[in-house]
């Protein structure tokens, strides 16, 4: 798959998800990013992913709800003495909390296809020439991700061997330190290794180019098409914001703008064909 | 005809008094000539020369000349001389920029903007010259370590280099993985091409060479080194003792993977019980098994209450320590051992640096302040994953002695290695793994 054609479907839904206020069209991002991925990387890739989703999604919701003692739904309170959690607990801050956690998980789905579906030189190749430098080091430093990750279970289980035992965060430091230091000498002999191969010479070439076709055309157009629609929606009125407070009312769905978020689906087509 | 020539040359790193060149005056003819010496001996240093690396991109200070294929190295900065001195560094994973093998080797060329069309038929032949054309298209991180430093040799052999530069690239490779780069190493050399190469294992290149030169404490003579063996030094092996640890129809693995099947297995305290077999074999996860690091999936492990010494494959990963000498004193403080430090420092050679930063050391050092590290006191089990690996003969002697004392001490001791030398002058009993299943043993004669 391209990675341009890639980048513009992420880079749509991106856009989408930021830009509406509105859950429903959130939700849709969601479901279509998480679809896509599937078709593209297989759900057993996905496991890990998914689960973090979750976590931050949650982590969001809890943090709102918890923070923002805002709106007319009080669901329980806390003594107002108690500092930073004290105060009213409402449904209005749980909800507005559930569609930042849709923002964020449907965010982070979004932009996963460039870890779990591509090469680190395929997103090279689809930078712009001015930015061939900073993706090599870009893809350079994603190669160092798998041996920085074998070194943490290394040195957890080598230190827990010599005595050390998890004691609170500070004690993380004995494996922390040298997973980091280790991390940073390996940058540094990567980096080494690239200057000895005449990295920042100057203008780079590319082995291989891969043009669009026009599968990755449609794509495009698709994402093009959902984005534009959302934006003329919003600008006419169509697709209203939604805010839940003070009181909660459930988001009103714009057909239009509904059917422009299940143009983000197209890959589900697009990307298990070439999977 | 000269290839590079350092007239007077002396270099400090950033913030040293002490040069770690010193008036070096040398002469680099066509060839192969074989780089050897101690560690921290100023080997790295020296090679760094040829390609600009050092002063360029560790900075310090740099007195004296430099020439390399008529290129002044201290006006030229490291990019420019990219296209003349190929650079092929230690650690295979630490120098791969692209996961595909066809784009790492391009990676070079199209730093110096080659066209596509050129830069496809540059591939083909460095990849055919270093004896991996038919790894083509495989992902980087399937490869073996030989595999990979045979990808980086092609990598710096596309760059149509007038001298290809090779800093120790044997030294995190198995013997079969050594044995793949050396023989790429001789090939390219018999194909016309000039190398130097800083190397332990000389057996194989010395017939080859036509020049070598010895660094010591950043100064160069022209003498021809003398290969050694550890079997010179074997030791009495003392009689074992009771059973240390035991494995019984152990099964294992990870991620959802079997790795090891139906294990049986033990050992006694004073024994050395080798672990041998290809890589992937199981080797590691019998290690880590043993350890108490990895839980069975079924079987029973037993091993008698007591400290236990791991060195991991990677040990100078654990090095986090101000100096080396709190480093040991970590291991001895928590082990409850009266020992000074300074006893294991003396036995592996490191009293004159147990105040230094122990990653500030060579990497020969480096390994023995692990060892000193991991193996400090009287450890009741000893397990030892590779501990041979990068380190040069004095560090390999140092380790013999030291095992040897522990085993005459009553640890029982676990090592596995592919190394034969270390086999040969270590192990009472040698364990075959293989697929997951030990798949034979031998019983080494006791020497009286």
């Amino acid at each position: 798959m391209n990675a341009r054609a890639v980048a513009a479907w992420s880079a749509a839904c991106l856009f989408i998800v930021l830009f509406t206020t509105n859950p429903a069209y959130k939700a849709m991002v969601l479901a279509a990013a998480i679809a896509s991925l599937a078709a593209g990387a297989g759900l057993h890739r996905m496991r890990g992913l998914l689960t973090g989703v979750v976590l931050i999604a949650a982590f969001a919701t809890l943090l709102n709800f918890i923070s923002a003692h805002l709106g007319a739904t009080v669901l329980f309170e806390l003594p107002q003495e108690i500092p930073a959690i004290g105060g009213p607990y409402t449904l209005e801050a749980l909800a507005a909390g559930l569609s930042g956690g849709l923002t964020v998980g449907a965010a982070i789905v979004a932009a996963a296809p460039f870890s779990l579906m591509l090469a680190s030189h395929d997103v090279m190749n689809a930078l712009p020439a001015a930015l061939s430098r900073t993706g090599a080091a870009i893809a350079a430093s994603l190669n160092l991700v798998p041996s920085v990750s074998a070194s943490f279970v290394q040195v957890t289980e080598a230190q827990r061997l010599r005595g050390w035992r998890p004691r609170g965060p500070r004690s993380w430091a004995e494996v922390i330190v040298p997973v980091v230091l280790t991390s940073v000498e390996g940058s540094i002999q990567l980096a080494e290794s690239m200057e000895a191969r005449g990295f920042g010479s100057g203008p780079r070439t590319a082995l291989k180019s891969s043009p669009l076709r026009k599968s990755d055309w449609l794509l495009v157009a698709a994402c093009a098409a959902a984005v534009i629609t959302i934006v003329i929606a919003h600008a006419t009125g169509r697709a209203a914001d939604w805010y839940p407070y003070p009181a909660l009312v459930a988001p009103s769905v714009d057909a239009v703008s509904l059917a422009a978020c299940l143009l983000l689906f197209a890959p589900v087509v697009a990307w298990r064909s070439r999977a | 005809m000269a290839i590079a020539r350092l007239t007077r040359l002396s270099y400090w790193y950033p913030g040293a008094e002490q040069p770690a060149l010193r008036d070096v005056s040398l002469l680099i003819d066509a060839g192969l000539t074989v780089v050897t010496g101690p560690s921290g001996g100023g080997k790295s240093t020296l090679l760094r020369v040829l390609n600009g690396l050092v002063p360029h991109f560790h900075g310090g200070r740099i007195a004296g000349a430099a020439e390399v294929v008529g290129h002044d190295v201290i006006r030229t900065p490291t990019r420019s001389l990219a296209r003349t001195v190929g650079f092929v560094f230690q650690d295979p994973e630490l120098q791969t920029v692209y996961d595909a093998v066809d784009r790492e080797v391009a990676f070079g060329l199209e730093n110096i903007a080659l066209p596509p069309r050129e830069m496809a038929a540059r591939v083909e032949e460095a990849l055919y010259a270093a004896g991996v054309a038919h790894l083509a298209g495989r992902s980087v991180r399937t490869l073996s370590g030989g595999e990979r430093q045979r990808v980086a040799l092609a990598s710096a052999l596309a760059m149509r280099p007038r001298l290809v530069v090779l800093d120790e690239p044997t030294s995190q490779l198995d013997p079969e993985g050594a044995s793949m780069v050396l023989d790429a190493v001789r090939n390219i050399v018999e194909q016309g091409r000039t190398a130097v190469i800083a190397e332990h294992r000389l057996e194989r290149l010395l017939p080859h060479a036509s020049a070598s030169v010895v660094v010591d404490h950043g100064s160069t003579s022209a003498a021809w080194p003398v290969t050694s063996s550890l079997t010179a030094g074997i030791t009495t092996r003392s009689r074992t003792g009771p059973l240390a640890w035991s494995l019984v129809g152990v099964s294992a693995g990870f991620g959802g993977r079997l790795v090891l099947e139906s294990i049986d297995a033990f050992g006694h305290q004073g024994e050395v019980v080798a672990l041998s077999g290809p890589n992937g074999g199981g080797k590691t996860t019998l290690l880590r098994l043993i350890a108490g690091a990895l839980s069975p999936m079924s079987g029973k492990i037993e091993r008698r209450p007591g400290r236990i010494a791991y060195l991991p494959q990677n040990p100078t990963a654990l090095l986090h320590r101000p100096t080396l000498r709190s480093e040991v004193s970590l291991t001895l403080e928590r082990a409850g051992e009266p020992e000074p430090p300074e006893a294991i420092l003396a036995e592996l050679g490191l009293l004159a640096v147990a105040g230094r930063y122990p990653r500030d050391l060579s990497c020969g050092e480096r390994q023995r302040a692990a060892l000193a590290a991991v193996l400090p006191g009287r450890p009741d089990l000893v397990l030892l994953d590779e501990p041979t690996r990068g380190m040069d003969a004095a560090a390999r002697s140092a380790l013999v002695g030291l095992v040897s004392r522990l085993r005459d001490q009553g640890s029982a001791i676990v090592l596995a290695t592919h190394d034969p030398d270390l086999r040969s002058a270590l192990a009472d009993r040698v364990l075959y793994v293989s697929a997951g299943s030990v798949v034979g043993s031998e019983s080494r004669s006791v020497s009286a």
